[in-house]
């Protein structure tokens, strides 16, 4: 069972931005509700290497402007 | 079903199967509305909380301002009970339902020392936990 535990940094805002476990790997486009803000992810990567079933990632999201 | 809840919390990656029975006995279910505070800056603190559902705000009340919301699978709380020191930042509910797992600090000790190697595992884990922590506020301030 993987986890994925998730630091989200906010730009364009000062959200403070937030740290979540997940099921699911983060990508590129995805939006996500930190609090009861939603953002848009435009930036992954890992943090640091995996242990065991954890993963360690980095999410730098925007606030979500639907076009 | 909490056994599973905690199964996915780095906190207790790497315990047994029989660890995780121990833990979830020391574990009381909270929950709490948006806007109540959990704990408060200043206070003494002697538990410790599991995320296992919305968000909690980390906020520092001087200057008045939010670093950080931790959802789900997170812990807080965590300094006062390894340090013993007062709470070292508000923490506050923001989303409905926010629930948590409590576990206090008088049990968590008694677990550890009972248990040297369960203890070893959380600790280092405890240790994992603050490092990952301080990565996202220097990734916050870039």
């Amino acid at each position: 069972m993987a986890v994925y535990k998730i630091s989200y940094v906010v730009i364009g805002s000062d959200h403070p931005g937030g740290i979540v476990n997940s099921s699911v790997r983060p990508q590129i486009g995805d939006q996500v509700k930190i609090g009861e803000q939603l953002f848009e992810t435009i930036e992954v990567f890992e943090l640091m290497p995996p242990r065991k079933d954890f993963h360690y990632i980095h999410v730098t999201c925007q606030p979500y402007n639907p076009k | 079903m909490l056994k599973e809840i905690l199964r996915g919390v780095e906190l207790f990656d790497g315990l047994t199967e029989d660890d995780l029975e121990q833990v979830a006995s020391l574990c009381q279910e909270r929950e709490i509305e948006p806007g109540e505070l959990l704990v408060k800056e200043g206070d003494r603190g002697d538990e410790l909380f599991i995320i296992t559902s919305g968000f909690v705000e980390v906020l520092l009340e001087t200057p008045r301002r939010v670093v950080v919301n931790l959802g789900r699978g997170q812990i807080t709380g965590e300094m006062a009970l390894v340090d013993g020191g007062p709470r070292s930042a508000t923490l506050r509910a923001i989303s409905e339902p926010t629930i948590v797992q409590v576990i206090h600090r008088s049990d968590f000790d008694n677990l550890c020392d009972n248990n040297t190697r369960l203890g070893y595992i959380v600790f280092r884990n405890l240790a994992a936990d603050l490092s990952f922590k301080l990565r996202h506020r220097n990734l916050s301030e870039r």
